[in-house]
């Protein structure tokens, strides 16, 4: 112990609705070091935000529900602390950034209130004290003219400077750790790159460790040291970033690799999709998630494999049985491959006597 | 020396090209505030701006007519026949009612309790009623369910019965026994009003993100929450002073609100009901009052309903 700043063990959040739980989060384990910067990635509904929720202790209540499993963070479990406690945190050595920073600044506020707001309730500064301290972090955000936007209001910026806004605001009080919760989805393509460089080169000014939730494979690739895939509420396979895009193991995280659109492809060549859709977290299949859709699948998925590492590398796990650098695993998986493609394309011209558009369902 | 000599020439020196960058901020256009963006939306309401400048005039008349006008709104003079009922004259512009007294004066006085029982009954049920609101509407589950049955409690009962009634036995006619009689009962839209808003407000997501740094509910509901739920409150307070000023003026008109011989439009128009054939401008004197005033309050609440709502399409 001692070594992680944050550990996450079997962490479970559940959302009771009408027709049952939603296992949202279902047993995530991951840890992160001081300064370390970690990609969490994963497709929409996998649990990346929930669980980003869930180690603030902010779900929506009261429908969500942290079932099990334990938050280290300094060595406190943090789903042990009472609330007030936890208001010291959030802010105070948590600090969380949000997808859309149109929405999550206050509209009747002034940016340099806002920004002295955490100032002032963890170290009860004074309102000049925290306006001073505000201009200082618009410039270190890289804002210019700082010492006049402070009286602006959330409005009179560009999305770009509002989401440097709002990571002025979460680094305040100077966290050891900010949760970066899609930081950039919301921006332009020309402002998400500055924003992701701003978001590292302050965090390693600051010594901060970063938590960035994506599903942006290029921006875990850009900027963090380790990344962990998310699929269906379980985290399927972790390692450095280098050796994740370089030797990927788990056939999701293939699969995600291989469909990033590339530039040195042969132009109008197919681009290559993971088919059908993530399960219904209602009723989870047995076994492993990723299975219904998996080329590599076996009879022995319908048992969950376990986060294990690789045999020589103990920074990289992953929770599959099938080893796909195996060719005859390769060969395996292509054959189902083409198989399906067949059945869709005899499926396809059964129907295109009828003028039913093609649906690229399967 | 033509253009493009001019522009290639390298002896342009700092100093003329200085001018000009003094002139460069002032040729950008000027960021407006918040308010100044409402205020300007405000102005071009002219229906609003009316309302607004009789309320304006209407504030001067009342605490400051007296000054001109020293008659004593309630002296009477009962005993000379010709100073009783007079019809207006250059003396008594708006004539003297059964005692004598001077309508112009009464009409002054009436309205400075009017307009005072007004406002303050309604900053009281805004007070109470933002209290009550947004708790029920933060909290919601049970707190919400409690505070809203008392508050549909409060609706169901019939207000003018019970006004009188409890005016009849708590009252003792002074204008603050009315403000709190009609405080008590002015509060239940305020407070159902700032709960629709704080549901709908503690979804957003800036509440989430406050409470990422780690603010605790009072600082969401009142910082964060309550600014933004400001417009629809204006717009309902101003309107509650409308309805204040008619309930006030209905309590007083039956005897139950501000005693004689203290002045209130509401009495006046008692005083005034029995003789309208032959003396029609006792009762036309505070009717108009009550009206205009009321109309006045209500137009300003619709303008600044206009102003405040950004989704409002300019017209």
């Amino acid at each position: 112990m001692g070594e992680y700043l944050l550990e996450v063990q079997d962490l479970k959040t559940y959302f009771k609705v009408k027709a049952g739980k939603v296992r949202a989060v279902d047993g995530v384990s991951f840890a992160i070091k001081p300064g370390e910067k970690l990609g969490v990635v994963g497709e929409s509904g996998c649990g990346k935000s929930v669980t980003a929720l869930s180690i603030m202790r902010l779900l929506p209540q009261p429908a969500g529900e942290i079932a099990g499993g334990s938050v280290l963070f300094d060595d406190q479990d943090l789903l042990d602390l009472p609330e007030s406690a936890m208001q010291k945190i959030r802010g105070g050595k948590i600090g969380m950034i949000f997808q859309d920073p149109l929405t999550c600044l206050n509209p009747t506020m002034t940016v340099g209130k806002q920004i002295g707001e955490a100032l002032r309730i963890h170290l009860k500064l004074s309102s000049d004290e925290s306006q001073r301290r505000a201009i200082s972090l618009l410039e270190q955000v890289g804002i210019p003219a700082a010492a006049q936007r402070i009286n602006s209001y959330p409005h009179q910026f560009s999305g770009g400077m509002r989401q440097r806004v709002m990571i002025a605001i979460a680094l305040a009080c100077n966290p050891k750790l900010l949760i970066a919760d899609e930081p950039t989805t919301a921006l332009d393509v020309t402002v998400q790159a500055q924003i992701l460089e701003l978001i590292s080169g302050v965090c390693n000014e600051f010594g901060t460790a970063v938590i960035i939730i994506t599903h942006d494979l290029g921006v875990v690739a850009g900027m963090t040291d380790r990344v962990a895939v998310m699929y269906a509420g379980k985290v399927v396979e972790t390692a450095t970033t280098d050796e994740l895009f370089a030797n990927p193991r788990h056939p999701y995280t293939l699969g995600l690799l291989s469909s990033v659109p590339r530039l040195d492809e042969e132009r109008h060549s197919q681009l290559r999709t993971i088919e059908g859709a993530p399960p219904d977290l209602l009723k989870p299949p047995p076994g492993c998630p990723f299975m219904p859709r998996c080329a590599f699948a076996h009879a022995i998925c319908r048992t969950m494999p376990p986060l294990e590492a690789l045999p020589g590398h103990s920074a990289h796990l992953k929770a599959c049985w099938v080893d796909v650098t195996d060719p005859q695993q390769q060969a395996y998986a292509e054959k189902r491959r083409q198989t399906r493609i067949e059945k869709v394309l005899a499926a396809t011209t059964s129907q295109s006597a009828s003028t039913q558009p093609v649906r690229e369902e399967m | 020396m033509d253009i493009s000599e001019q522009l290639n020439s390298a002896n342009v020196t700092v100093d003329e090209v200085e001018p000009f960058l003094e002139v460069a901020p002032a040729l950008v256009q000027k960021r407006r505030s918040q308010g100044r963006i409402i205020f300007d939306r405000f102005l071009r309401n002219r229906v609003a701006i009316g309302g607004a400048l009789f309320l304006f005039l209407l504030l001067i008349f009342c605490f400051f007519g007296p000054l001109f006008w020293r008659i004593d709104p309630t002296q009477n003079n009962v005993l000379s026949v010709s100073a009783t009922l007079a019809p207006p004259s250059l003396a008594h512009p708006f004539g003297t009612d059964d005692v004598g007294r001077d309508t112009l004066a009464r009409a002054m006085a009436g309205g400075r309790v009017s307009l005072s029982v007004g406002l303050l009954s309604m900053l009281l049920a805004i007070v109470f009623g933002i209290g009550i609101g947004s708790f029920a509407g933060f909290y919601g589950g049970a707190v919400d369910n409690v505070l809203m049955r008392f508050t549909d409690v409060i609706l169901a009962v019939p207000l003018y019965l019970l006004l009188f009634v409890l005016s009849a036995s708590f009252s003792d006619g002074t204008p603050k026994s009315v403000i709190f009689l009609i405080a008590i009962f002015g509060w239940t839209y305020a407070a159902r009003l700032v709960r629709g808003e704080f549901l709908a407000l503690k979804e957003r997501e800036f509440v989430l993100a406050s409470r990422t740094i780690g603010a605790r509910d009072f600082r969401l509901m009142f910082r964060h929450m309550l600014p933004n739920a400001a417009g629809p409150i204006i717009v309902n307070a101003t309107l509650l002073i409308g309805i204040n000023i008619i309930l006030e003026s209905v309590l007083s008109y039956f005897g139950f609100g501000i005693k004689e011989p203290d002045a209130s439009w509401g009495s006046m128009i008692t005083v005034g009901q029995g003789i309208f054939d032959t003396d029609p401008w006792l009762v036309l004197v505070p009717a108009f009052l009550i009206f205009f005033t009321v109309l006045s309050f209500n137009l300003v609440g619709d303008g600044l309903r206009d102003a405040l709502d950004p989704y409002m399409t300019e017209r």
